[in-house]
């Protein structure tokens, strides 16, 4: 070595010094309370209403809001809190099946603090249907982890937003309106609603209850003309005249409607950013029926379970009352993050996986449709 | 289920590492994580076009091929170097500090850095050559301590590694004093402190020497799927080896037999895995506070002893325009209001206050990392306190974007850069975040802090006698290594390792 370090005088000091440092902490550990450790931390309690995990609803309220819509209230195990856009997914066993599906939140983040949260839903498929015709005051169910980006991001967004909905893509809306009028975000909101006749408009007459300067609703009916509405389907002409020199589009409503608006506002140039849209549920594979064996390793457990070629790896196993966790139903949120042992799966839409879970075989059950036998290995719920 | 020796609770760096030290060994494992993703901080996720690193910076003590760090040397061991691809980040740091109006980019390479040094600062050549002969020795020295277990000679630490004994109790500060250096070079010098997490003068002078030497020495490294590439690669070589790896299972209770050691592990969903070892990837207060009924006391004293590090908070950003475009010019940037690292250290306690960031724009490493005309950044600070404790759900998001808006405005002041409109995605993660992900109290990323007693040396030279409950280790950021990626890779790979050996001598 090129010099020899000293701190003190003599060497040797420092010597001392370091041989000192083990007994120093000795001397520490040895003088510390003896008092228990706690069990828990401010931070992570607040972590837990932020980010509740799985909790349970108990069904107490439900509203007609138009004959095949109805909106559910429940009183929820614990205390939590939401962005207003976001969704959760509502769940319980169905016959044999254990089902859940993604929700916007009709109600505000402010209520959920006073455990009430609400979803508007429209029958329109097996879980819904459940919901519309045997669900009843009293029964409990299985609610997830607030989700999702759906929501205003003032750090990135127009200040103003320009909501375009399709039936009850309103929900979300919904919930953002009264969080605009509660003060718990603070933007402009303009709703394009589109249905089919006014009798189809979903949760009106509470939404006219919210409006302000900040906040605002038009109607665009596509199957009636009617005074005081729009009417034909949300175009660029309709969004030209309520839009305002600035603003972010949040669309939420069904995939036919994204096809058309994307078109309409490609004559607006905007930027990827000005665009958000919530995601849809992966529906059914049109291709011919054929029916594999998924070999599934849930825990220390090992299933063998029939797959149809048109549905996802994940509806079959629930249709066989297999624990498998379930949240986006879009393939984006990764929740269901699964292990690919052998066998082939063909994607629905666009690959949203991580780059090293492609390299390293893993799949998203919820968007992924077996095209083989295959084998796999999912956490449990 | 099949009969374990073995539980490695949490699938973090060192849980991974530790799991797989254990089934080299020769042991049965199972490991647990209580979230759907391996790696704790060390993943990825995915915001619209943009795959976001969740934490790495910068790997350390990696290097190349032909200028291996131990940390490749032990993913070699592994058997998990090849399953990554790396990339070489190309510079160390650029640091600005507005009190001492300090803007200084630094190279990798222990001559260049020097070189650079003198020329910012002409005259502290002599001084900043010390301290790399000072910190080569320490190096020299942590290896040989490594080769005897820990159970180091003190005639041939005295007789060959002099130096490092004789600085081996002081503080950073302490030792640069002694060294002369000039208070400018002190000041580019010390600018990676905020990686430890505590201030100069409580920081011992061996730990943050030793890691200033091994990223000018070997460079720093990146996964290039992000550190998600690295967790998922440790995943594939345990289940290689015949070990059981468990997503979203939650260990919620070590069981004790009668002399106090391990007996099993309890998972949340009522499952009773008996078990003689437990290697746990989490902090010892998560472990005594909920998940032990009997705990000698004097664990729970040297428990309470220790003090949390740094809480975390990181904002990413997925920016619609290029690094070029936008005026980003670097990879690394340290900012801070002053490199008195007391007083900055005492800033960091209050979401007011604290205005450091360590930031990186990723494609400046790696410019594919991001769609073409695209770049993402992540910006992380620290807090060393529990003023996030404050804030109610309520005021939660209010809170995580005013921080957020104040780091956007100061990379911009300090920089030049033009960020803010072009901003096509954020996110961002607060301590809420990490306690949710990780468990960690208070959103702890950095463990227990390098305080002066608590420091690096003592705690490698005491721990034979830290482990207190048979069957019983720790892995990760609280351990031994202290945090960060590649001291948690260590712990597990000490943690692992010792197991077995525990294992071989209790039979």
């Amino acid at each position: 070595m090129a010099f020899v370090f000293k701190k003190q005088i003599f060497g040797f000091m420092d010597l001392l010094r370091f041989k000192k440092m083990v007994k120093i902490r000795r001397e520490k550990f040895a003088l510390a309370p003896a008092t228990p450790i706690p069990a828990t931390y401010k931070v992570n309690e607040t972590a837990k209403i932020l980010h509740p995990g799985y909790f349970k609803g108990k069904l107490v309220q439900i509203d007609l809001e138009t004959p095949d819509t109805k909106t559910y209230t429940f009183e929820t195990s614990v205390p939590f809190y939401f962005r207003a856009g976001q969704y959760v997914t509502l769940g319980c066993k169905v016959g044999e099946s254990l089902v859940s599906r993604p929700y916007a939140i009709s109600s505000s983040p402010e209520q959920a603090l006073s455990k009430k949260v609400s979803f508007t839903v429209k029958k329109c498929g097996f879980f819904s249907g459940y919901l519309f015709d045997e669900a009843k005051v009293g029964d409990v169910f299985t609610i997830g982890d607030p989700s999702g980006e759906f929501c205003y991001e003032p750090l990135k967004d127009s200040k103003n937003i320009l909501a375009i909905a399709g039936g009850s893509g309103i929900t979300p809306f919904y919930s953002m309106a009264q969080a605009i009028k509660d003060g718990t975000i603070n933007c402009n909101l303009t709703v394009l609603y589109g249905a089919r006749t006014e009798k189809d408009l979903i949760l009106r007459e509470k939404f006219e209850a919210l409006l302000s300067d900040k906040c605002r609703i038009v109607y665009v009916l596509s199957d009636e003309k009617k005074a005081g509405y729009e009417n034909g389907f949300i175009g660029a002409d309709i969004i030209r005249r309520y839009a305002p020199d600035d603003f972010t589009v949040m669309m939420c409503g069904p995939q036919a409607m994204y096809d058309f608006v994307n078109k309409e506002l490609s004559s607006f140039d905007l930027p990827a950013k000005r665009i958000k849209r919530e995601a849809n549920c992966v529906g059914v594979r049109d291709v011919a029926d054929a029916e594999y064996q998924i070999t599934v390793h849930i825990g220390f457990n090992t299933y063998k379970i029939k797959a149809s070629a048109k549905e996802t790896v994940l509806t079959a196993m629930e249709r066989a009352g297999l624990n498998a966790p379930a949240k986006c139903r879009a393939g984006g949120c990764g929740f269901c993050h699964s292990k690919l042992v052998s066998g082939k799966f063909s994607l629905a839409g666009a690959d949203k996986r991580r780059l090293a879970d492609k390299k390293f075989g893993y799949l998203h059950p919820c968007c992924s449709y077996p095209d083989s036998d295959m084998e796999i290995i999912v956490p449990k719920a | 289920m099949k009969k374990y020796d073995a539980v490695v609770i949490g699938a973090g760096n060192g849980g991974l590492v530790a799991a797989i030290r254990l089934l080299q060994g020769g042991a049965k494992v199972l490991l647990v994580e209580k979230h759907n993703l391996p790696g704790g901080f060390a993943t990825s996720f995915r915001r619209g076009r943009f795959e976001f690193e969740a934490s790495l910076h910068e790997l350390n003590d990696f290097g190349t091929k032909d200028n291996a760090g131990d940390v490749r040397v032990l993913f070699d061991e592994l058997g998990v170097t090849d399953k990554i691809e790396w990339i070489q980040i190309p510079e160390a740091y650029r640091v600005i500090s507005r009190e001492e109006k300090l803007d200084a980019t630094l190279p990798f390479g222990v001559k260049a850095f020097i070189d650079k040094v003198e020329e910012y600062v002409p005259g502290s050549r002599d001084s900043v050559t010390k301290f790399f002969d000072l910190a080569e020795e320490v190096r020299l020295a942590q290896a040989y301590s490594s080769s005897v277990n820990g159970k180091t000679d003190p005639k041939i630490m005295v007789s060959k590694y002099g130096n490092f004994v004789r600085c081996g109790s002081y503080s950073v500060n302490e030792v640069l004093k002694a060294l002369k250096m000039p208070k400018k070079a002190v000041d580019i010098l010390n600018a990676y402190w905020c990686y430890l997490g505590a201030h100069c003068d409580d920081l011992s002078f061996v730990h943050y020497a030793s890691m200033v030497n091994r990223y000018m020495k070997r460079g720093a490294s990146m996964p290039k799927m992000r550190s998600h590439e690295i967790s998922l690669a440790l995943v594939e070589r345990i289940r290689e080896l015949g070990g059981d790896v468990l997503f979203n299972t939650e260990a919620v209770k070590i069981l004790t037999d009668k002399e106090g050691g391990v007996s099993g592990v309890v998972l949340d969903d009522g499952t009773e895995v008996p078990v003689r070892y437990v290697v746990a990837n989490c902090a010892p207060h998560v472990v005594y506070g909920k998940m032990m009924d009997k705990v000698p006391e004097e664990e729970i004293r040297a428990t309470n002893a220790r003090k949390f590090a740094g809480r975390g908070f990181t904002m990413f950003l997925g920016l619609n325009k290029s690094a070029d475009e936008l005026g980003i010019e670097n990879h690394n940037y340290f900012l801070y209001d002053t490199m008195d690292t007391v007083r900055q250290y005492e800033s960091m306690k209050t979401i007011k206050d604290n205005n450091v960031q360590a930031t990186v724009c990723l494609n400046r490493a790696y410019p594919e990392c991001s769609p073409e005309g695209t770049c993402m950044m992540y910006f992380t600070t620290l807090y060393m306190s529990d003023d996030w404790a404050n804030v109610s759900p309520r005021d939660y998001y209010k809170t995580k974007d005013y921080v957020a808006d104040k780091m956007i405005t100061r990379f911009e002041q300090d920089t030049g850069a033009k960020i803010r409109d072009s901003i096509e995605e954020i996110s961002v993660a607060t301590p809420m975040t990490y306690a949710r992900y990780c468990g960690h109290p208070q959103g702890v990323i950095y463990g227990y802090e390098s305080q002066y007693w608590d420091g690096l040396m003592p705690r490698l030279q005491m721990m034979a006698e830290d482990h207190r409950i048979r069957g019983l280790r720790f892995a990760g950021g609280y351990a031994m290594r202290l945090s960060g990626y590649s001291s948690s890779y260590f712990a597990g790979d000490i943690s692992g390792r010792q197991t077995v050996g525990d294992m071989k001598r209790e039979g």
